[in-house]
Protein backbone atom coordinates (compact mmCIF):
# COMPACT_ATOMS: atom_id res chain seq x y z
CA UNK A 1 0.00 0.00 0.00
CA UNK A 2 1.41 3.83 -1.17
CA UNK A 3 1.52 6.16 1.28
CA UNK A 4 -0.65 8.39 -1.26
CA UNK A 5 -3.92 8.68 -2.70
CA UNK A 6 -5.57 10.11 -5.77
CA UNK A 7 -7.47 12.70 -5.59
CA UNK A 8 -9.86 13.54 -8.62
CA UNK A 9 -10.77 16.94 -10.02
CA UNK A 10 -12.43 16.46 -12.84
CA UNK A 11 -12.89 14.95 -16.26
CA UNK A 12 -11.79 17.11 -19.28
CA UNK A 13 -11.44 16.25 -23.06
CA UNK A 14 -9.09 17.56 -24.82
CA UNK A 15 -5.59 17.90 -22.58
CA UNK A 16 -4.16 21.23 -21.94
CA UNK A 17 -1.61 22.64 -19.59
CA UNK A 18 -1.39 20.96 -16.00
CA UNK A 19 -2.82 23.86 -14.22
CA UNK A 20 -1.65 25.23 -10.98
CA UNK A 21 -1.41 23.43 -7.37
CA UNK A 22 -4.50 22.20 -5.89
CA UNK A 23 -5.39 20.36 -2.40
CA UNK A 24 -3.06 20.79 -0.19
CA UNK A 25 -0.63 22.79 -2.71
CA UNK A 26 -0.22 19.88 -4.54
CA UNK A 27 0.86 19.72 -7.62
CA UNK A 28 -2.29 19.05 -10.46
CA UNK A 29 -1.55 16.25 -12.90
CA UNK A 30 -3.30 14.30 -15.65
CA UNK A 31 -4.26 11.02 -16.28
CA UNK A 32 -5.14 10.10 -19.43
CA UNK A 33 -7.12 7.28 -20.97
CA UNK A 34 -9.79 6.04 -23.52
CA UNK A 35 -9.41 9.68 -25.10
CA UNK A 36 -10.26 11.39 -21.90
CA UNK A 37 -8.08 12.84 -19.16
CA UNK A 38 -8.85 13.19 -15.49
CA UNK A 39 -7.19 16.15 -13.40
CA UNK A 40 -6.16 15.01 -10.09
CA UNK A 41 -3.41 15.17 -7.52
CA UNK A 42 -1.67 12.96 -5.58
CA UNK A 43 -2.54 13.46 -1.62
CA UNK A 44 -1.50 11.94 1.81
CA UNK A 45 -3.33 8.75 2.87
CA UNK A 46 -2.96 9.99 6.41
CA UNK A 47 -5.33 12.96 6.08
CA UNK A 48 -7.38 11.13 2.98
CA UNK A 49 -8.17 8.03 4.01
CA UNK A 50 -11.78 7.08 5.16
CA UNK A 51 -11.56 7.66 8.76
CA UNK A 52 -8.97 10.62 8.20
CA UNK A 53 -11.09 11.81 5.67
CA UNK A 54 -14.41 12.11 7.56
CA UNK A 55 -13.02 13.44 10.72
CA UNK A 56 -11.37 16.58 7.98
CA UNK A 57 -14.67 17.10 6.53
CA UNK A 58 -15.93 17.80 10.05
CA UNK A 59 -12.93 20.99 10.53
CA UNK A 60 -14.36 23.67 8.87
CA UNK A 61 -11.39 25.50 8.16
CA UNK A 62 -10.08 22.04 6.58
CA UNK A 63 -13.21 21.79 4.56
CA UNK A 64 -12.87 25.40 3.34
CA UNK A 65 -9.38 25.12 2.49
CA UNK A 66 -9.89 22.11 0.65
CA UNK A 67 -13.22 22.95 -1.36
CA UNK A 68 -11.42 26.37 -2.06
CA UNK A 69 -8.33 24.42 -3.38
CA UNK A 70 -10.47 22.01 -5.40
CA UNK A 71 -12.76 24.58 -6.89
CA UNK A 72 -9.81 26.86 -8.14
CA UNK A 73 -8.13 24.10 -10.01
CA UNK A 74 -12.11 23.91 -12.06
CA UNK A 75 -11.70 27.63 -12.43
CA UNK A 76 -8.70 27.81 -13.32
CA UNK A 77 -9.03 25.97 -16.92
CA UNK A 78 -13.04 26.49 -17.17
CA UNK A 79 -13.40 28.47 -20.48
CA UNK A 80 -10.80 26.64 -22.00
CA UNK A 81 -11.75 23.10 -22.32
CA UNK A 82 -15.21 21.57 -20.90
CA UNK A 83 -14.99 19.85 -17.67
CA UNK A 84 -17.54 17.59 -16.21
CA UNK A 85 -16.96 18.14 -12.39
CA UNK A 86 -17.16 14.96 -9.61
CA UNK A 87 -17.98 15.33 -6.44
CA UNK A 88 -15.61 16.73 -3.48
CA UNK A 89 -13.90 13.55 -2.21
CA UNK A 90 -13.79 11.57 -5.35
CA UNK A 91 -10.21 9.30 -4.43
CA UNK A 92 -8.45 6.60 -6.06
CA UNK A 93 -5.78 4.06 -5.12
CA UNK A 94 -3.48 4.34 -7.71
CA UNK A 95 -3.73 6.33 -11.74
CA UNK A 96 -4.37 3.02 -12.58
CA UNK A 97 -7.64 3.12 -11.08
CA UNK A 98 -8.03 6.43 -12.64
CA UNK A 99 -7.94 5.31 -16.22
CA UNK A 100 -9.97 2.40 -15.44
CA UNK A 101 -12.74 4.54 -14.30
CA UNK A 102 -12.29 6.46 -17.43
CA UNK A 103 -12.20 3.52 -19.75
CA UNK A 104 -15.17 2.10 -17.86
CA UNK A 105 -17.06 5.71 -17.97
CA UNK A 106 -16.19 6.68 -21.65
CA UNK A 107 -19.45 6.90 -23.02
CA UNK A 108 -21.25 8.90 -20.14
CA UNK A 109 -18.28 11.32 -19.95
CA UNK A 110 -18.29 11.87 -23.77
CA UNK A 111 -21.74 12.12 -23.84
CA UNK A 112 -21.47 14.78 -21.03
CA UNK A 113 -18.63 16.57 -22.39
CA UNK A 114 -20.64 17.40 -25.81
CA UNK A 115 -23.26 18.21 -24.27
CA UNK A 116 -22.13 20.76 -21.89
CA UNK A 117 -19.08 22.43 -24.43
CA UNK A 118 -19.23 25.98 -24.12
CA UNK A 119 -21.45 26.33 -21.21
CA UNK A 120 -21.66 27.41 -18.11
CA UNK A 121 -23.76 27.39 -14.54
CA UNK A 122 -24.55 30.51 -12.95
CA UNK A 123 -26.12 31.17 -9.76
CA UNK A 124 -29.01 33.32 -9.15
CA UNK A 125 -30.19 34.04 -5.83
CA UNK A 126 -33.41 36.49 -4.86
CA UNK A 127 -33.39 38.01 -1.62
CA UNK A 128 -35.97 39.82 0.41
CA UNK A 129 -36.75 41.47 3.50
CA UNK A 130 -39.38 40.23 5.03
CA UNK A 131 -39.96 43.59 7.09
CA UNK A 132 -40.31 45.52 4.14
CA UNK A 133 -42.87 43.50 2.76
CA UNK A 134 -44.84 43.46 5.64
CA UNK A 135 -44.20 47.40 5.83
CA UNK A 136 -45.80 47.24 2.56
CA UNK A 137 -48.60 45.10 2.84
CA UNK A 138 -49.81 47.00 5.98
CA UNK A 139 -50.23 50.05 3.83
CA UNK A 140 -51.39 48.99 0.58
CA UNK A 141 -53.62 45.53 0.94
CA UNK A 142 -57.58 47.03 1.91
CA UNK A 143 -58.00 44.23 4.43
CA UNK A 144 -54.72 45.95 6.28
CA UNK A 145 -55.88 49.05 6.02
CA UNK A 146 -59.23 48.48 6.93
CA UNK A 147 -58.44 46.42 10.00
CA UNK A 148 -55.89 48.84 11.02
CA UNK A 149 -58.54 51.84 11.42
CA UNK A 150 -60.67 48.90 13.26
CA UNK A 151 -58.30 49.22 16.06
CA UNK A 152 -58.34 52.49 16.08
CA UNK A 153 -59.61 54.15 18.96
CA UNK A 154 -59.92 50.94 20.89
CA UNK A 155 -58.52 50.25 24.56
CA UNK A 156 -55.64 47.69 24.43
CA UNK A 157 -57.89 44.68 24.79
CA UNK A 158 -60.65 45.54 22.83
CA UNK A 159 -58.07 45.52 19.46
CA UNK A 160 -56.51 42.39 20.64
CA UNK A 161 -58.62 40.35 18.64
CA UNK A 162 -58.40 42.64 15.37
CA UNK A 163 -54.69 42.80 16.02
CA UNK A 164 -53.73 38.79 15.98
CA UNK A 165 -56.38 38.84 13.03
CA UNK A 166 -54.35 41.24 11.18
CA UNK A 167 -50.89 39.89 12.14
CA UNK A 168 -52.53 36.30 10.29
CA UNK A 169 -53.36 38.33 7.30
CA UNK A 170 -50.32 40.10 6.71
CA UNK A 171 -48.23 36.53 7.46
CA UNK A 172 -50.12 35.21 4.64
CA UNK A 173 -49.98 38.21 2.40
CA UNK A 174 -46.12 37.84 2.61
CA UNK A 175 -45.76 34.19 2.25
CA UNK A 176 -48.04 34.46 -0.72
CA UNK A 177 -46.26 37.75 -2.59
CA UNK A 178 -42.80 35.85 -1.36
CA UNK A 179 -43.46 32.88 -3.64
CA UNK A 180 -45.30 34.65 -6.30
CA UNK A 181 -42.08 36.94 -6.79
CA UNK A 182 -39.57 33.42 -6.69
CA UNK A 183 -42.03 31.99 -9.46
CA UNK A 184 -42.25 35.01 -11.68
CA UNK A 185 -38.27 35.34 -11.54
CA UNK A 186 -37.80 31.29 -12.22
CA UNK A 187 -40.13 31.62 -14.89
CA UNK A 188 -38.48 34.95 -16.34
CA UNK A 189 -35.18 32.45 -16.21
CA UNK A 190 -36.78 29.63 -17.86
CA UNK A 191 -36.99 31.88 -20.70
CA UNK A 192 -34.22 33.03 -20.85
CA UNK A 193 -31.40 29.91 -20.08
CA UNK A 194 -30.88 26.30 -21.22
CA UNK A 195 -32.23 24.89 -17.75
CA UNK A 196 -32.83 25.60 -14.44
CA UNK A 197 -32.77 23.86 -11.30
CA UNK A 198 -33.54 25.33 -7.52
CA UNK A 199 -30.93 24.39 -4.70
CA UNK A 200 -32.40 24.74 -0.98
CA UNK A 201 -32.67 28.28 0.24
CA UNK A 202 -29.43 29.16 2.03
CA UNK A 203 -29.97 30.65 6.02
CA UNK A 204 -29.01 33.92 6.38
CA UNK A 205 -26.42 32.73 8.73
CA UNK A 206 -24.67 30.61 6.62
CA UNK A 207 -25.21 32.63 2.87
CA UNK A 208 -24.36 36.13 4.64
CA UNK A 209 -27.88 37.65 3.64
CA UNK A 210 -30.11 39.77 5.60
CA UNK A 211 -33.59 38.66 4.48
CA UNK A 212 -35.22 36.06 3.11
CA UNK A 213 -33.48 33.93 0.52
CA UNK A 214 -36.97 33.19 -1.75
CA UNK A 215 -35.04 31.41 -4.43
CA UNK A 216 -32.14 30.09 -5.32
CA UNK A 217 -31.35 28.45 -8.49
CA UNK A 218 -28.97 27.12 -10.73
CA UNK A 219 -28.87 28.26 -14.36
CA UNK A 220 -27.00 26.52 -17.40
CA UNK A 221 -26.35 29.06 -19.86
CA UNK A 222 -24.33 29.35 -22.98
CA UNK A 223 -21.28 31.36 -22.40
CA UNK A 224 -22.23 34.00 -24.48
CA UNK A 225 -25.94 34.07 -23.03
CA UNK A 226 -25.28 35.84 -19.80
CA UNK A 227 -26.09 39.23 -20.47
CA UNK A 228 -29.61 38.33 -21.09
CA UNK A 229 -29.86 36.78 -17.41
CA UNK A 230 -28.15 39.85 -16.19
CA UNK A 231 -30.78 41.56 -17.76
CA UNK A 232 -33.47 40.04 -16.24
CA UNK A 233 -31.68 40.41 -12.80
CA UNK A 234 -31.04 44.01 -12.93
CA UNK A 235 -35.16 44.14 -14.97
CA UNK A 236 -36.78 41.93 -11.76
CA UNK A 237 -34.74 44.41 -8.94
CA UNK A 238 -36.07 47.39 -10.69
CA UNK A 239 -39.79 46.04 -10.55
CA UNK A 240 -39.36 45.15 -7.03
CA UNK A 241 -37.45 48.01 -6.15
CA UNK A 242 -40.12 49.18 -3.63
CA UNK A 243 -40.04 45.63 -1.83
CA UNK A 244 -36.07 45.94 -1.26
CA UNK A 245 -35.25 43.04 -3.46
CA UNK A 246 -32.31 41.58 -4.46
CA UNK A 247 -31.08 39.54 -7.00
CA UNK A 248 -27.77 38.10 -6.48
CA UNK A 249 -25.54 36.52 -9.70
CA UNK A 250 -22.20 34.22 -8.98
CA UNK A 251 -20.50 32.79 -11.66
CA UNK A 252 -19.72 31.30 -13.96
CA UNK A 253 -19.91 28.14 -11.97
CA UNK A 254 -18.72 24.28 -13.41
CA UNK A 255 -21.47 23.16 -14.34
CA UNK A 256 -22.33 20.92 -11.05
CA UNK A 257 -25.99 20.64 -11.53
CA UNK A 258 -26.25 19.87 -15.41
CA UNK A 259 -24.19 16.64 -15.60
CA UNK A 260 -26.11 14.51 -17.73
CA UNK A 261 -26.53 11.44 -16.78
CA UNK A 262 -26.61 7.90 -19.26
CA UNK A 263 -26.94 8.50 -22.95
CA UNK A 264 -29.62 5.71 -22.97
CA UNK A 265 -31.21 7.28 -20.17
CA UNK B 1 -15.62 34.59 -10.11
CA UNK B 2 -15.29 36.36 -6.85
CA UNK B 3 -12.55 35.22 -4.32
CA UNK B 4 -15.49 35.71 -1.72
CA UNK B 5 -17.83 33.32 -2.47
CA UNK B 6 -19.91 32.03 0.46
CA UNK B 7 -18.71 28.69 1.28
CA UNK B 8 -22.67 27.51 1.64
CA UNK B 9 -22.63 27.85 -2.11
CA UNK B 10 -19.51 26.18 -2.33
CA UNK B 11 -20.65 23.15 -0.60
CA UNK B 12 -23.82 22.98 -1.93
CA UNK B 13 -21.88 22.20 -5.46
CA UNK B 14 -19.23 20.20 -4.14
CA UNK B 15 -21.09 18.20 -2.08
CA UNK B 16 -24.48 18.34 -3.68
CA UNK B 17 -23.51 18.49 -7.19
CA UNK B 18 -20.92 17.07 -9.39
CA UNK B 19 -20.71 13.43 -10.99
CA UNK B 20 -20.63 10.76 -8.43
CA UNK B 21 -17.88 8.38 -9.36
CA UNK B 22 -17.32 5.04 -8.16
CA UNK B 23 -13.76 5.75 -6.70
CA UNK B 24 -12.33 3.71 -4.35
CA UNK B 25 -13.51 6.11 -1.61
CA UNK B 26 -16.12 8.45 -1.82
CA UNK B 27 -18.34 10.03 0.35
CA UNK B 28 -21.64 7.83 1.68
CA UNK B 29 -24.89 10.35 1.90
CA UNK B 30 -24.70 9.78 5.59
CA UNK B 31 -21.12 11.48 5.28
CA UNK B 32 -22.29 14.12 3.06
CA UNK B 33 -25.45 15.09 5.72
CA UNK B 34 -22.73 15.10 8.84
CA UNK B 35 -21.13 17.90 6.74
CA UNK B 36 -24.20 20.28 6.82
CA UNK B 37 -25.08 19.46 10.30
CA UNK B 38 -21.29 20.47 11.35
CA UNK B 39 -21.64 23.49 9.23
CA UNK B 40 -24.60 25.08 10.81
CA UNK B 41 -23.16 23.68 14.42
CA UNK B 42 -20.11 25.23 13.36
CA UNK B 43 -21.45 28.90 12.05
CA UNK B 44 -23.43 29.80 15.28
CA UNK B 45 -22.98 33.76 14.29
CA UNK B 46 -22.72 35.65 10.76
CA UNK B 47 -19.89 37.56 12.97
CA UNK B 48 -17.70 34.24 13.83
CA UNK B 49 -18.06 33.36 10.51
CA UNK B 50 -17.09 36.84 8.91
CA UNK B 51 -14.10 36.48 11.12
CA UNK B 52 -12.52 33.40 10.03
CA UNK B 53 -13.05 34.97 6.06
CA UNK B 54 -15.75 32.33 4.57
CA UNK B 55 -18.62 34.69 3.83
CA UNK B 56 -18.98 37.53 1.47
CA UNK B 57 -19.13 41.21 2.70
CA UNK B 58 -22.52 42.08 2.96
CA UNK B 59 -24.19 43.10 -0.22
CA UNK B 60 -21.48 41.20 -2.76
CA UNK B 61 -22.70 39.89 -6.12
CA UNK B 62 -20.98 39.99 -9.67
Amino acid sequence: MTEELVWAYCVAGAPHGVSESGVEGRPVEQVEAAGLAALVSRVPRSEFAEDALRRNLNDLDWLARVARAHEDVLEHVLGETTIVPLRLCTLFESEDGVRRMLEQEQAALAHALSALSGRDEWGVKLILNKATLEEAILETSPEAVAMRAEMEGKSEGGAYLIRRRLERHVRDRVDALAAAAADELRAELDRCVLACVTRPPQNPELSGYTGAMLLNAACLVDRGGVESVRQVASEFETRYAHLGARVELTGPWPPYNFVPGEPDS
Amino acid sequence: MQRDVALVDLVDRLLGGGVVIAGDITLAAADVDLVYVGLRALLTSVATAEEKGLLPEFGSSL
